[in-house]
Protein backbone atom coordinates (compact mmCIF):
# COMPACT_ATOMS: atom_id res chain seq x y z
CA UNK A 1 0.00 0.00 0.00
CA UNK A 2 1.18 3.53 -0.70
CA UNK A 3 2.34 5.97 1.95
CA UNK A 4 -0.83 7.96 1.35
CA UNK A 5 -2.84 4.83 2.11
CA UNK A 6 -0.96 4.35 5.35
CA UNK A 7 -1.57 7.92 6.44
CA UNK A 8 -5.28 7.64 5.78
CA UNK A 9 -5.48 4.80 8.32
CA UNK A 10 -4.00 6.82 11.16
CA UNK A 11 -6.65 7.03 13.88
CA UNK A 12 -6.92 7.83 17.55
CA UNK A 13 -8.21 4.87 19.52
CA UNK A 14 -11.09 5.50 21.93
CA UNK A 15 -10.63 4.60 25.58
CA UNK A 16 -11.51 0.97 26.30
CA UNK A 17 -14.97 0.67 27.80
CA UNK A 18 -16.01 4.00 26.36
CA UNK A 19 -16.06 3.58 22.66
CA UNK A 20 -18.57 5.77 20.87
CA UNK A 21 -18.50 5.14 17.17
CA UNK A 22 -16.05 2.27 17.25
CA UNK A 23 -18.04 0.52 14.53
CA UNK A 24 -17.47 3.59 12.35
CA UNK A 25 -13.79 3.35 13.14
CA UNK A 26 -13.83 -0.36 12.28
CA UNK A 27 -15.52 0.44 8.97
CA UNK A 28 -12.84 3.01 8.23
CA UNK A 29 -10.18 0.39 8.92
CA UNK A 30 -11.77 -1.93 6.35
CA UNK A 31 -14.15 -4.10 8.39
CA UNK A 32 -16.90 -5.40 6.11
CA UNK A 33 -18.89 -7.54 8.53
CA UNK A 34 -18.95 -8.70 12.14
CA UNK A 35 -20.38 -12.17 12.71
CA UNK A 36 -21.19 -13.70 16.07
CA UNK A 37 -22.11 -17.30 16.83
CA UNK A 38 -23.23 -18.68 20.18
CA UNK A 39 -23.76 -22.31 21.05
CA UNK A 40 -25.56 -23.29 24.24
CA UNK A 41 -24.95 -26.96 24.89
CA UNK A 42 -27.66 -28.68 26.92
CA UNK A 43 -26.85 -32.30 26.19
CA UNK A 44 -23.99 -34.31 24.70
CA UNK A 45 -23.83 -38.01 24.05
CA UNK A 46 -26.61 -39.66 26.03
CA UNK A 47 -26.56 -37.32 28.99
CA UNK A 48 -27.90 -33.87 29.80
CA UNK A 49 -25.47 -31.36 31.31
CA UNK A 50 -26.17 -30.39 34.90
CA UNK A 51 -25.27 -26.83 33.90
CA UNK A 52 -25.41 -25.80 30.27
CA UNK A 53 -22.26 -24.37 28.72
CA UNK A 54 -22.31 -21.57 26.18
CA UNK A 55 -19.51 -20.98 23.73
CA UNK A 56 -19.28 -17.98 21.45
CA UNK A 57 -17.09 -16.73 18.65
CA UNK A 58 -17.00 -13.22 17.23
CA UNK A 59 -15.45 -12.71 13.81
CA UNK A 60 -14.48 -9.52 12.01
CA UNK A 61 -14.10 -9.69 8.25
CA UNK A 62 -11.55 -7.08 7.29
CA UNK A 63 -9.84 -5.98 4.12
CA UNK A 64 -6.25 -7.28 4.07
CA UNK A 65 -4.26 -4.04 4.41
CA UNK A 66 -1.16 -5.74 2.98
CA UNK A 67 -2.76 -7.39 -0.04
CA UNK A 68 -0.38 -7.17 -2.98
CA UNK A 69 2.53 -5.95 -0.86
CA UNK A 70 6.01 -7.47 -1.04
CA UNK A 71 7.20 -9.88 1.64
CA UNK A 72 9.67 -7.34 3.04
CA UNK A 73 6.80 -4.99 3.96
CA UNK A 74 6.87 -3.86 7.60
CA UNK A 75 3.59 -5.13 9.07
CA UNK A 76 3.81 -3.13 12.30
CA UNK A 77 2.16 0.18 11.29
CA UNK A 78 -1.15 -1.36 10.18
CA UNK A 79 -1.06 -3.97 12.93
CA UNK A 80 -0.74 -1.33 15.63
CA UNK A 81 -3.74 0.61 14.29
CA UNK A 82 -6.05 -2.25 13.35
CA UNK A 83 -5.50 -5.05 15.87
CA UNK A 84 -6.54 -3.07 19.00
CA UNK A 85 -9.82 -2.04 17.36
CA UNK A 86 -10.54 -5.65 16.38
CA UNK A 87 -9.78 -6.79 19.95
CA UNK A 88 -12.28 -4.24 21.27
CA UNK A 89 -15.17 -4.88 18.88
CA UNK A 90 -14.82 -8.66 19.14
CA UNK A 91 -14.54 -8.87 22.93
CA UNK A 92 -17.44 -6.40 23.31
CA UNK A 93 -19.60 -8.87 21.42
CA UNK A 94 -18.35 -11.89 23.36
CA UNK A 95 -19.07 -10.29 26.73
CA UNK A 96 -22.48 -9.11 25.50
CA UNK A 97 -23.65 -12.56 24.41
CA UNK A 98 -22.04 -14.49 27.30
CA UNK A 99 -23.25 -12.25 30.12
CA UNK A 100 -20.05 -10.41 31.01
CA UNK A 101 -16.39 -11.24 31.62
CA UNK A 102 -17.28 -12.87 34.93
CA UNK A 103 -19.11 -15.64 33.08
CA UNK A 104 -16.18 -16.40 30.78
CA UNK A 105 -13.84 -19.25 31.79
CA UNK A 106 -11.99 -20.07 28.56
CA UNK A 107 -10.81 -18.15 25.51
CA UNK A 108 -9.01 -18.45 22.17
CA UNK A 109 -8.40 -16.71 18.85
CA UNK A 110 -8.01 -17.38 15.16
CA UNK A 111 -7.17 -15.66 11.89
CA UNK A 112 -7.87 -16.91 8.37
CA UNK A 113 -6.33 -15.00 5.48
CA UNK A 114 -7.82 -15.03 1.98
CA UNK A 115 -5.98 -16.72 -0.86
CA UNK A 116 -4.17 -13.59 -2.07
CA UNK A 117 -2.58 -12.97 1.32
CA UNK A 118 0.37 -14.32 3.28
CA UNK A 119 0.02 -16.48 6.37
CA UNK A 120 2.09 -13.77 8.02
CA UNK A 121 -0.74 -11.29 7.41
CA UNK A 122 -3.11 -13.44 9.47
CA UNK A 123 -0.44 -13.85 12.14
CA UNK A 124 0.15 -10.10 12.30
CA UNK A 125 -3.42 -9.35 13.36
CA UNK A 126 -3.62 -11.89 16.21
CA UNK A 127 -0.09 -12.78 17.38
CA UNK A 128 1.08 -9.44 18.73
CA UNK A 129 0.26 -7.64 21.98
CA UNK A 130 -1.86 -5.21 19.97
CA UNK A 131 -4.49 -7.96 19.75
CA UNK A 132 -3.62 -10.60 22.34
CA UNK A 133 -2.94 -8.34 25.30
CA UNK A 134 -6.16 -6.46 24.74
CA UNK A 135 -8.30 -9.58 24.34
CA UNK A 136 -6.78 -10.93 27.56
CA UNK A 137 -7.40 -7.64 29.38
CA UNK A 138 -10.98 -7.19 28.12
CA UNK A 139 -11.90 -10.79 29.02
CA UNK A 140 -10.12 -10.53 32.40
CA UNK A 141 -7.72 -13.41 31.77
CA UNK A 142 -4.07 -14.07 32.43
CA UNK A 143 -3.27 -17.07 30.23
CA UNK A 144 -1.56 -16.89 26.89
CA UNK A 145 -4.24 -17.22 24.19
CA UNK A 146 -4.33 -20.45 22.22
CA UNK A 147 -5.00 -20.03 18.53
CA UNK A 148 -5.41 -21.36 15.01
CA UNK A 149 -4.46 -19.70 11.76
CA UNK A 150 -5.13 -20.66 8.19
CA UNK A 151 -5.46 -19.50 4.60
CA UNK A 152 -8.70 -20.51 2.95
CA UNK A 153 -11.49 -19.99 0.46
CA UNK A 154 -14.65 -18.11 1.51
CA UNK A 155 -16.96 -20.24 3.65
CA UNK A 156 -14.17 -22.38 5.06
CA UNK A 157 -14.77 -24.06 8.38
CA UNK A 158 -12.81 -22.24 11.11
CA UNK A 159 -12.03 -24.21 14.27
CA UNK A 160 -11.07 -21.91 17.14
CA UNK A 161 -9.35 -23.62 20.07
CA UNK A 162 -9.87 -22.39 23.61
CA UNK A 163 -8.40 -23.11 27.01
CA UNK A 164 -8.84 -21.77 30.54
CA UNK A 165 -8.30 -18.02 30.70
CA UNK A 166 -6.33 -18.05 33.95
CA UNK A 167 -5.04 -21.65 34.16
CA UNK A 168 -4.15 -22.80 30.66
CA UNK A 169 -3.29 -26.36 31.67
CA UNK A 170 -6.77 -27.04 33.07
CA UNK A 171 -7.60 -30.05 30.92
CA UNK A 172 -11.39 -29.85 31.30
CA UNK A 173 -11.40 -26.52 29.47
CA UNK A 174 -9.59 -27.63 26.30
CA UNK A 175 -12.32 -27.16 23.71
CA UNK A 176 -13.05 -25.81 20.25
CA UNK A 177 -15.83 -23.84 18.59
CA UNK A 178 -16.35 -24.19 14.87
CA UNK A 179 -17.81 -21.48 12.68
CA UNK A 180 -17.88 -20.40 9.09
CA UNK A 181 -18.77 -17.17 7.34
CA UNK A 182 -20.47 -17.95 4.05
CA UNK A 183 -18.76 -15.32 1.89
CA UNK A 184 -15.48 -14.70 3.73
CA UNK A 185 -12.59 -14.36 3.50
CA UNK A 186 -12.51 -12.91 -0.01
CA UNK A 187 -9.04 -13.36 -1.54
CA UNK A 188 -8.10 -9.89 -0.25
CA UNK A 189 -9.68 -10.21 3.21
CA UNK A 190 -8.77 -11.63 6.62
CA UNK A 191 -11.21 -13.17 9.13
CA UNK A 192 -10.12 -12.41 12.69
CA UNK A 193 -11.87 -14.34 15.49
CA UNK A 194 -12.00 -14.13 19.27
CA UNK A 195 -13.80 -16.94 21.11
CA UNK A 196 -14.85 -17.67 24.66
CA UNK A 197 -16.71 -20.27 26.70
CA UNK A 198 -18.61 -20.16 29.99
CA UNK A 199 -17.36 -23.55 31.12
CA UNK A 200 -15.62 -26.82 30.32
CA UNK A 201 -16.34 -29.44 27.68
CA UNK A 202 -19.57 -31.37 28.13
CA UNK A 203 -19.01 -34.23 30.61
CA UNK A 204 -15.26 -33.66 31.19
CA UNK A 205 -13.76 -36.81 32.71
CA UNK A 206 -10.23 -37.35 31.44
CA UNK A 207 -8.47 -36.34 34.63
CA UNK A 208 -5.88 -33.64 34.94
CA UNK A 209 -2.16 -33.23 35.50
CA UNK A 210 -2.72 -33.73 39.20
CA UNK A 211 -4.32 -37.15 38.67
CA UNK A 212 -2.07 -38.50 35.88
CA UNK A 213 0.51 -41.14 36.68
CA UNK A 214 3.89 -40.64 34.97
CA UNK A 215 3.47 -41.65 31.31
CA UNK A 216 6.45 -42.36 29.04
CA UNK A 217 7.09 -44.50 25.97
CA UNK A 218 7.44 -47.46 28.34
CA UNK A 219 3.63 -47.50 28.49
CA UNK A 220 3.72 -49.30 25.14
CA UNK A 221 5.32 -52.30 26.84
CA UNK A 222 2.20 -52.71 28.97
CA UNK A 223 -0.09 -52.42 25.96
CA UNK A 224 1.76 -54.46 23.35
CA UNK A 225 1.08 -58.23 23.57
CA UNK B 1 -38.83 -31.97 23.42
CA UNK B 2 -35.25 -33.08 23.86
CA UNK B 3 -32.87 -30.23 22.97
CA UNK B 4 -29.16 -30.90 22.39
CA UNK B 5 -28.10 -27.35 21.75
CA UNK B 6 -29.26 -23.87 20.88
CA UNK B 7 -27.22 -21.83 18.42
CA UNK B 8 -27.56 -18.15 17.59
CA UNK B 9 -25.85 -16.34 14.75
CA UNK B 10 -25.74 -12.65 14.04
CA UNK B 11 -24.23 -10.62 11.26
CA UNK B 12 -23.57 -6.88 11.14
CA UNK B 13 -22.80 -5.66 7.65
CA UNK B 14 -20.73 -2.46 7.74
CA UNK B 15 -19.91 -2.22 4.05
CA UNK B 16 -21.31 -3.83 0.90
CA UNK B 17 -20.22 -3.38 -2.67
CA UNK B 18 -17.34 -1.28 -1.40
CA UNK B 19 -19.66 1.33 0.08
CA UNK B 20 -20.57 1.98 3.71
CA UNK B 21 -23.84 0.60 5.09
CA UNK B 22 -25.06 3.06 7.74
CA UNK B 23 -26.37 2.06 10.11
CA UNK B 24 -24.89 -1.41 9.86
CA UNK B 25 -27.36 -3.96 8.46
CA UNK B 26 -28.28 -6.64 10.99
CA UNK B 27 -29.37 -10.22 10.41
CA UNK B 28 -29.80 -12.95 13.05
CA UNK B 29 -30.73 -16.61 13.29
CA UNK B 30 -31.71 -18.80 16.24
CA UNK B 31 -31.44 -22.57 15.89
CA UNK B 32 -32.57 -25.44 18.10
CA UNK B 33 -31.17 -28.92 17.53
CA UNK B 34 -33.66 -31.47 18.87
CA UNK B 35 -34.32 -35.19 18.75
CA UNK B 36 -36.72 -36.04 15.92
CA UNK B 37 -39.97 -36.70 17.88
CA UNK B 38 -40.83 -39.51 15.43
CA UNK B 39 -37.40 -41.16 15.32
CA UNK B 40 -37.49 -44.96 15.31
CA UNK B 41 -41.27 -45.19 14.96
CA UNK B 42 -41.45 -46.18 11.29
CA UNK B 43 -44.02 -44.38 9.13
CA UNK B 44 -46.27 -42.44 11.49
CA UNK B 45 -49.58 -41.69 9.79
CA UNK B 46 -50.85 -39.07 12.21
CA UNK B 47 -48.21 -36.52 13.17
CA UNK B 48 -50.51 -34.39 15.33
CA UNK B 49 -49.37 -35.81 18.67
CA UNK B 50 -45.71 -34.95 18.00
CA UNK B 51 -46.70 -31.55 16.64
CA UNK B 52 -48.74 -30.76 19.75
CA UNK B 53 -45.90 -31.87 22.00
CA UNK B 54 -43.21 -29.87 20.24
CA UNK B 55 -44.15 -27.15 17.74
CA UNK B 56 -45.50 -24.51 20.11
CA UNK B 57 -42.66 -25.00 22.60
CA UNK B 58 -40.12 -24.58 19.78
CA UNK B 59 -41.74 -21.36 18.58
CA UNK B 60 -41.81 -20.06 22.14
CA UNK B 61 -38.15 -20.97 22.68
CA UNK B 62 -36.70 -19.58 19.46
CA UNK B 63 -38.69 -16.34 19.18
CA UNK B 64 -36.99 -14.41 22.00
CA UNK B 65 -33.61 -15.86 21.02
CA UNK B 66 -33.75 -14.54 17.46
CA UNK B 67 -35.17 -11.17 18.48
CA UNK B 68 -32.50 -10.73 21.15
CA UNK B 69 -29.73 -11.77 18.74
CA UNK B 70 -30.99 -9.24 16.19
CA UNK B 71 -31.05 -6.41 18.73
CA UNK B 72 -33.37 -4.32 16.58
CA UNK B 73 -36.98 -4.39 15.34
CA UNK B 74 -37.64 -7.24 12.91
CA UNK B 75 -38.53 -6.10 9.37
CA UNK B 76 -38.09 -9.37 7.47
CA UNK B 77 -38.24 -12.97 8.63
CA UNK B 78 -38.09 -16.62 7.68
CA UNK B 79 -37.75 -20.15 9.09
CA UNK B 80 -36.10 -23.50 8.43
CA UNK B 81 -36.39 -27.20 9.22
CA UNK B 82 -33.48 -29.48 8.39
CA UNK B 83 -34.18 -33.13 9.08
CA UNK B 84 -31.43 -35.65 9.82
CA UNK B 85 -31.09 -38.38 7.24
CA UNK B 86 -33.10 -41.03 9.12
CA UNK B 87 -36.19 -38.80 9.23
CA UNK B 88 -38.77 -37.61 6.72
CA UNK B 89 -38.86 -34.08 5.38
CA UNK B 90 -42.50 -34.20 6.50
CA UNK B 91 -41.26 -34.37 10.10
CA UNK B 92 -39.53 -31.02 9.72
CA UNK B 93 -42.49 -29.54 7.90
CA UNK B 94 -44.76 -30.75 10.70
CA UNK B 95 -42.81 -28.76 13.27
CA UNK B 96 -42.70 -25.45 11.37
CA UNK B 97 -45.77 -25.39 9.12
CA UNK B 98 -48.45 -24.96 11.76
CA UNK B 99 -49.68 -21.77 13.36
CA UNK B 100 -48.70 -23.30 16.71
CA UNK B 101 -45.06 -22.71 15.74
CA UNK B 102 -45.15 -19.50 13.74
CA UNK B 103 -47.67 -17.48 15.73
CA UNK B 104 -45.24 -16.92 18.62
CA UNK B 105 -42.84 -15.18 16.24
CA UNK B 106 -45.55 -13.32 14.29
CA UNK B 107 -47.04 -11.94 17.49
CA UNK B 108 -43.69 -10.90 19.00
CA UNK B 109 -42.59 -9.19 15.78
CA UNK B 110 -46.02 -7.57 15.14
CA UNK B 111 -46.00 -9.44 11.85
CA UNK B 112 -48.86 -10.55 9.63
CA UNK B 113 -47.41 -12.46 6.67
CA UNK B 114 -46.60 -16.14 6.40
CA UNK B 115 -43.01 -17.04 7.16
CA UNK B 116 -40.99 -18.06 4.09
CA UNK B 117 -39.31 -21.40 4.72
CA UNK B 118 -36.71 -23.91 3.67
CA UNK B 119 -37.06 -27.61 4.42
CA UNK B 120 -34.62 -30.34 3.54
CA UNK B 121 -33.12 -33.61 4.69
CA UNK B 122 -29.36 -33.51 5.02
CA UNK B 123 -26.33 -34.68 6.99
CA UNK B 124 -24.66 -32.71 9.77
CA UNK B 125 -22.80 -29.66 8.54
CA UNK B 126 -25.09 -29.11 5.59
CA UNK B 127 -25.29 -25.58 4.26
CA UNK B 128 -28.79 -24.15 3.96
CA UNK B 129 -30.18 -20.74 3.12
CA UNK B 130 -33.17 -19.27 4.95
CA UNK B 131 -35.32 -17.02 2.76
CA UNK B 132 -36.76 -13.91 4.37
CA UNK B 133 -39.53 -11.54 3.32
CA UNK B 134 -41.12 -8.44 4.83
CA UNK B 135 -43.16 -9.15 7.98
CA UNK B 136 -46.33 -7.34 6.88
CA UNK B 137 -46.16 -7.26 3.09
CA UNK B 138 -44.44 -10.10 1.26
CA UNK B 139 -44.39 -8.07 -1.97
CA UNK B 140 -41.93 -5.46 -0.64
CA UNK B 141 -39.05 -6.20 -2.96
CA UNK B 142 -36.33 -4.45 -0.94
CA UNK B 143 -36.75 -7.02 1.83
CA UNK B 144 -36.42 -10.21 -0.25
CA UNK B 145 -33.19 -11.71 1.09
CA UNK B 146 -31.57 -14.91 2.34
CA UNK B 147 -29.08 -15.84 5.00
CA UNK B 148 -26.79 -18.84 5.00
CA UNK B 149 -26.46 -21.20 7.96
CA UNK B 150 -24.19 -24.14 8.70
CA UNK B 151 -23.99 -25.98 12.01
CA UNK B 152 -20.91 -28.19 11.89
CA UNK B 153 -22.30 -31.11 13.92
CA UNK B 154 -26.04 -30.96 13.28
CA UNK B 155 -28.43 -32.47 12.47
CA UNK B 156 -27.43 -35.98 13.49
CA UNK B 157 -29.35 -38.69 11.62
CA UNK B 158 -32.07 -38.83 14.28
CA UNK B 159 -32.29 -35.09 14.91
CA UNK B 160 -34.10 -32.10 13.44
CA UNK B 161 -32.66 -28.61 13.25
CA UNK B 162 -35.30 -25.87 13.52
CA UNK B 163 -34.43 -22.21 12.89
CA UNK B 164 -35.92 -18.73 12.85
CA UNK B 165 -34.24 -15.90 10.93
CA UNK B 166 -34.68 -12.14 11.23
CA UNK B 167 -33.43 -9.09 9.40
CA UNK B 168 -33.67 -5.53 10.70
CA UNK B 169 -33.82 -4.01 7.22
CA UNK B 170 -33.88 -4.78 3.53
CA UNK B 171 -30.83 -5.87 1.59
CA UNK B 172 -27.71 -3.75 2.07
CA UNK B 173 -27.49 -1.29 -0.87
CA UNK B 174 -30.93 -2.39 -2.09
CA UNK B 175 -31.81 -0.34 -5.15
CA UNK B 176 -34.35 -2.26 -7.22
CA UNK B 177 -37.51 -0.54 -8.39
CA UNK B 178 -40.54 -1.68 -6.36
CA UNK B 179 -42.98 -4.23 -7.74
CA UNK B 180 -45.58 -1.48 -8.32
CA UNK B 181 -43.41 0.06 -11.03
CA UNK B 182 -44.01 -3.03 -13.16
CA UNK B 183 -47.75 -3.30 -12.63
Amino acid sequence: MSEAGLTSLAVDLPEPGNAPGIEDLARTLGVRKINVVTEEILRDGHGALATSVTRAAAAAIIRNPWSGSVVSTDLAPHTERIAPVLAKILTDRLTAVLGGTGEIEAFGKSAVVGLNGEMEHAAALIHTPYFGNLVREFLDGTSILCFSDDRAEPGASIAVPMWHKTAASTRSHYQTITLNVSDAPHPDEIVVVAAASTGPRPHPRIGDRTTDRPVTAEILEEILP
Amino acid sequence: MNIRKIVTLSEEILTEGGRPVEPAARVAIAVAVIDNPWAGQGFVEDLSQGIDATASDLGKLLTPKVIEALGAPVEAYGKAAIVGIEGEIEHGSALIHTLKFGDHYRKAASATTLLPAVEKRAPAGTVFDIPMKHITDATIRSHHQSVEVRIADAPHAGEILIALAASAQGRPQERLAPLTTEQ
